[in-house]
């Protein structure tokens, strides 16, 4: 399967997974929400964290604004969500250099992905750029500092079962590919 | 000029970056105010369609859950009628003078009334956002504008706020950008807000200590705001007081469930368009 077909099948299925699957359930860490928020886990910067190595910074820029904003017209929020993404694609290239051993041009042909950089390093790039992501699109939609716990609560909360749901995702479909390649 | 298109070339990306970052920060500032716009919003075709077929997959789960909504308006509204035949021409004593076309020629009886109800399906909801929207499936084909507002059964719901031609997204009272009108029941106004946290505690702040209200009491609509009058809001289940302002900050429990709405009816008042053209010729002056 050509790398432009893939990835853009992988558009379609994670913003399909986001907007139709994930909206619904409200989550909360326990049943009586004493103060606790409800949230949403976010899986869909996943797609700009699973783009080629060798992408560059101007095309990662545009997809990531594509995608914030196609996520936005769901969840009626112009422009929060494609405020964050651009962020995070745009600071991706540097997470990567500063985590590789390697330069990005000697991976030719790959995405970023736990076979070829290890689970540990794979997983501080996502759980960084995920939590980047979470805080300047909470900090955006809350847009206020009179109640900082509660926005740190609802931050944390929704990272690390965004980053559970990222996981999951990996285990379901990181096999699936290499059995085919 | 060259050393401009040099310094373009390797600030690329950095330029890119702060354009795309500034855009984003005009599309939000826009919508905070309250105008919006539309393509922007899950009212719009392409979503629309998208969100009917989903609803059309979750539509089944819901049948007995819905079914028992149904019932108990059902119930309410036979409890209504049976007050209301005692005294059958109430409404002819309304101010209001916008006849209801009537379906039966033979008949000369004219009928009077603010209100229409057009009933929508919901086919997409949140109550997890510091601005939740809710997507039903009617819009302008179906005479639905902006600013109608939106109750279910049991309570208020929101105000339309983008409407295409099938579709509508309604931006519900669990808003930190909307304030409704309310009143307690001996008639004291205030203004409902949302904190923008739990989906079923609602505030009626700036009443003052001297009105005495307990716990259970039911706060209703105000003829002020864009929703009908004596519409159920909720009723309060804390009270608390500031001593600062000697004013009492009463916590209500929403009368409607907003996780699991299913039909709610968008309300057209005949007399909205006038009453805002007054209005506003009193702003301009």
């Amino acid at each position: 399967m050509s790398i432009y077909l893939r990835n853009f099948l992988r558009f379609c299925l994670i913003v399909a997974l986001q907007v139709l699957v994930l909206d619904e359930i409200s989550l909360r860490w326990w049943t009586a929400p004493a103060g606790f928020p409800v949230f949403v886990p976010l899986i869909y910067p996943l797609f700009i964290l699973l783009l080629p190595f060798e992408t560059p910074v101007w095309l990662l820029l545009a997809l990531g604004f594509v995608l914030g904003l196609t996520v936005d017209s769901f969840m009626n929020t112009a422009g929060v969500h494609a405020c964050a993404t651009v962020l995070i694609a745009y600071l991706r290239t540097n997470v990567l250099h500063a985590l590789l051993p390697k330069h990005l041009s000697e991976y030719p042909n790959q995405s970023p992905g736990v076979k070829n950089m290890g689970w540990v390093p794979f997983l501080v790039y996502s759980s960084f750029l995920i939590l980047l992501h979470h805080i300047v699109y909470f900090t955006i939609e809350i847009w206020s500092v009179g109640n900082i716990g509660y926005l740190l609560l609802k931050i944390l909360a929704s990272a690390a079962t965004s980053i559970l749901f990222v996981i999951a995702y990996l285990l379901l479909f990181t096999r699936q590919v290499s059995a085919r390649n | 000029m060259r050393n401009f298109i040099l310094f373009i070339r390797r600030f690329f990306n950095l330029i890119l970056f702060l354009v795309l970052e500034i855009i984003c920060i005009v599309l939000i500032a826009r919508t905070n105010t309250m105008q919006g716009n539309d393509i922007m919003s899950s009212a719009n075709t392409a979503i629309g369609l998208l969100y009917q077929k989903q609803s059309d997959v979750k539509y089944y789960f819901g049948l007995k859950r819905m079914n028992d909504s149904l019932l108990n308006e059902n119930a309410r509204l036979r409890l209504m009628l049976s007050q209301k035949t005692e005294t059958y021409d109430t409404l002819a004593d309304s101010s209001v003078r916008v006849a209801i076309p009537s379906r039966d020629t033979n008949v000369k009886v004219v009928q009077y009334a603010d209100y229409t109800y057009h009933t929508a399906k919901v086919i997409n909801n949140s109550i997890s956002a510091a601005n939740n929207y809710i997507t039903i499936n009617r819009g302008t084909d179906d005479g639905i504008t902006k600013n109608m507002a939106v109750i279910s059964g049991s309570g208020i719901v929101g105000r339309v706020e983008h409407v295409s031609k099938h579709f509508a997204s309604v931006l519900s009272v669990l808003s930190v950008k909307q304030k409704v009108s309310a009143k307690l029941k001996d008639g004291t106004t205030g203004y409902i807000e949302w904190d923008g946290e739990k989906a079923d505690v609602l505030v009626l702040k700036d009443v003052p200590q001297q009105i005495k209200v307990k716990k259970g009491d039911s706060v209703f609509t105000t003829s002020y705001s864009f929703f009908p009058q004596n519409i159920l809001i909720g009723r309060i289940f804390k009270v608390a007081y500031l001593k600062k302002n000697n004013l009492q900050l009463l916590y209500l429990r929403p009368s409607n469930n907003f996780r699991n709405m299913q039909y709610v009816y968008v309300v057209e008042n005949k007399m909205m368009p006038e009453r805002m053209q007054l209005e506003d010729s009193i702003k301009a002056k």
